[in-house]
């Protein structure tokens, strides 16, 4: 078992996990309200990645990896995640307004 | 504390909810105790069925399991390609209002008195003509 501290590390390898067994890869969020900490966990019952955290700002990131593994189960491990991601991405851009002309 | 499954356009989603009607305090306690997991697999993992696919000439069509406990009872449900988009943004509004335990970023907003007094005592520059 190994607690990773970076976040985006966290998701890439758990992303390869899913990728070279899809079959046995299985994903899990424990939320404790007591404590007030959020775990997440991948395993293939070989390895074990986990992330933990105690920030609300996270449950975003959360949201984002969910979305990938929502889509990567239902359609498949060979789905492009860039789509996933991408439109997201694009929902969350908050529209430019122009500040006149540069003096 | 329960959790109970709830049809949402026509799939299923994960509810935390207070099974009393004694009020908002109630609903606190139960929360404070609270902890649930909900576990996200593939659920095409009998090699029977794919196999069976395979040989057919079918397509395989991928289904996404999520079950949810909070220790004593769990409910699940099974996705498909067609609507796990809708389940996964229903499922994100939920963890969005019963995550509350967690810690806000603190903000340092309070500017400094000197840093203020500094600015009204700076003049502007006169623009370039």
């Amino acid at each position: 078992m190994v607690y990773i501290t970076e976040w985006d590390k966290f998701v890439e390898q758990s992303i390869e996990l899913f990728r070279a067994d899809p079959d046995s890869t299985r994903y899990v969020m424990k939320y404790r309200h007591c404590d007030g900490k959020l775990v997440l966990k991948v395993t293939d019952n070989r390895q074990c990645l986990k992330y933990k955290t105690d920030q609300a700002q996270e449950a975003k990131k959360m949201e984002k990896l969910n979305n990938m593994f929502f889509a990567l189960m239902a359609r498949g491990p060979d789905v492009d995640l860039s789509e996933v991601t991408g439109k997201e991405q694009m929902d969350a851009q908050p529209t430019k307004k122009g500040r006149g002309r540069k003096q | 504390m329960v959790l109970k499954r709830v049809f949402q356009s026509s799939h299923s989603l994960f509810v935390i909810f207070h099974s009393d009607s004694k009020g908002e305090q109630n609903e606190t306690e139960a929360r404070v105790q609270s902890m649930i997991a909900v576990t996200v697999t593939s659920s095409l993992k009998s090699k029977v069925q794919r196999n069976k696919l395979a040989t057919a000439g079918e397509a395989i069509e991928y289904r996404c399991l999520i079950r949810a406990t909070d220790g004593k009872k769990t409910i699940s449900t099974s996705v498909g390609p067609k609507d796990h988009q809708r389940f996964q943004a229903s499922y994100a509004t939920i963890l969005k209002a019963h995550m509350t335990a967690l810690k806000k970023r603190e903000r340092k907003d309070k500017k400094k008195p000197a840093e203020a007094d500094k600015r009204e005592g700076s003049s502007k520059r006169p623009k370039k003509s």
